[in-house]
């Protein structure tokens, strides 16, 4: 069903709500590891751009770069456009990792609830 | 020098003709300052109401002034509260944009009562009741609506973004192999 009815009459219990974080072990399930976001920006780096806070995420040194080109070939910043997709594109895998993440923790809680269901009717068994 | 000074009284002469006319015309008035134009004080006695009365135009029977409690108008008359709009559109008033014949009393609350103003007598479509309720069950409605929006948000299915300074690792989901 949509998100929206899952969230309220589906199944409120394990649908993640939008300010949740994840609750489980980042680690749990990944026999082999995960491999780690790297940041590449440096703090020094940002506050010479003067980024925002908001913009100070994995996608900083794309952004950093976009800014510089298009100062530096400012006016015809339209030679910068390979730099907005790229920084654009990186954002955009973002969004899709924090679906991704979305969609493990619910699918994590419905296991969850799951395991314990099955412990329950076991318990009820004996 | 005699030229500038012809020039100056052909300028000075007529402006000062049209001023002195000004003057005149006013002092010609019945009243030329704020103070005249005060109602004078409470009326005691017949006589005096009588002397009221025909002050402002009316008769003696028609002519009821302010009652004297403190936030009355001295001998001011009265009037019914009738607005501009409610008067007859179509009779040969002798100040149309306002409606008023020569020498008519002017209510009190004139200046709130012109045409594109209040209008106490106004008779509304629906009655005030209908018109309170329907405005009660709009304005409820909109609010139930926001509420509804604040209780049941629709949102898209992501985590909250990952900033690399929250003191936490966050992983891709890149295979290791």
């Amino acid at each position: 069903m949509g998100l929206t009815y899952s969230a309220y009459i589906g199944a409120p219990d394990t649908t993640p709500r939008p300010t949740d974080l994840p609750s489980f072990d980042p680690l749990y399930g990944f026999q082999n590891g995960r491999p780690e976001r790297r940041m590449v920006a440096t703090t020094q780096e940002m506050q010479a751009a003067g980024l925002e806070a908001k913009d100070r995420d994995y996608c900083a040194h794309k952004l950093i770069d976009l800014m510089q080109c298009r100062k530096d070939a400012f006016p015809w910043t339209v030679a910068c456009s390979h730099k907005v997709h790229e920084y654009e594109q990186c954002e955009f895998d973002d969004y899709v990792l924090r679906m991704k993440e979305y969609e493990r923790e619910r699918r994590l809680r419905e296991r969850s609830k799951r395991k314990s269901a099955m412990v329950q009717t076991e318990a009820l068994g004996n | 020098m005699a030229t500038l000074a012809k020039m100056g009284r052909t300028v000075a002469v007529p402006l000062l003709a049209k001023r002195l006319g000004i003057v005149t015309k006013s002092v010609r008035c019945m009243a030329y300052w704020n103070k005249d134009w005060k109602p004078g004080p409470y009326p005691r006695t017949p006589k005096e109401r009588a002397a009221a009365a025909k002050k402002y135009g009316l008769r003696v029977e028609d002519y009821e002034p302010y009652p004297d409690d403190g936030f009355g108008y001295g001998d001011y008359p009265k009037l019914p509260r009738i607005s501009d709009e409610a008067k007859d559109p179509y009779l040969p008033y002798d100040t149309p944009h306002n409606k008023r014949f020569f020498g008519e009393p002017v209510h009190v609350d004139a200046d709130a009562m012109t045409e594109d103003r209040w209008n106490p007598t106004r008779t509304y479509r629906y009655p005030m009741n209908q018109m309170r309720l329907w405005f009660i069950a709009v304005m409820s409605g909109f609010f139930f609506l926001y509420w509804l929006g604040n209780k049941y948000t629709i949102f898209n299915p992501a985590m909250p973004k990952a900033y690399p300074n929250d003191g936490k690792k966050h992983y891709t989901f890149e295979s290791t192999e």
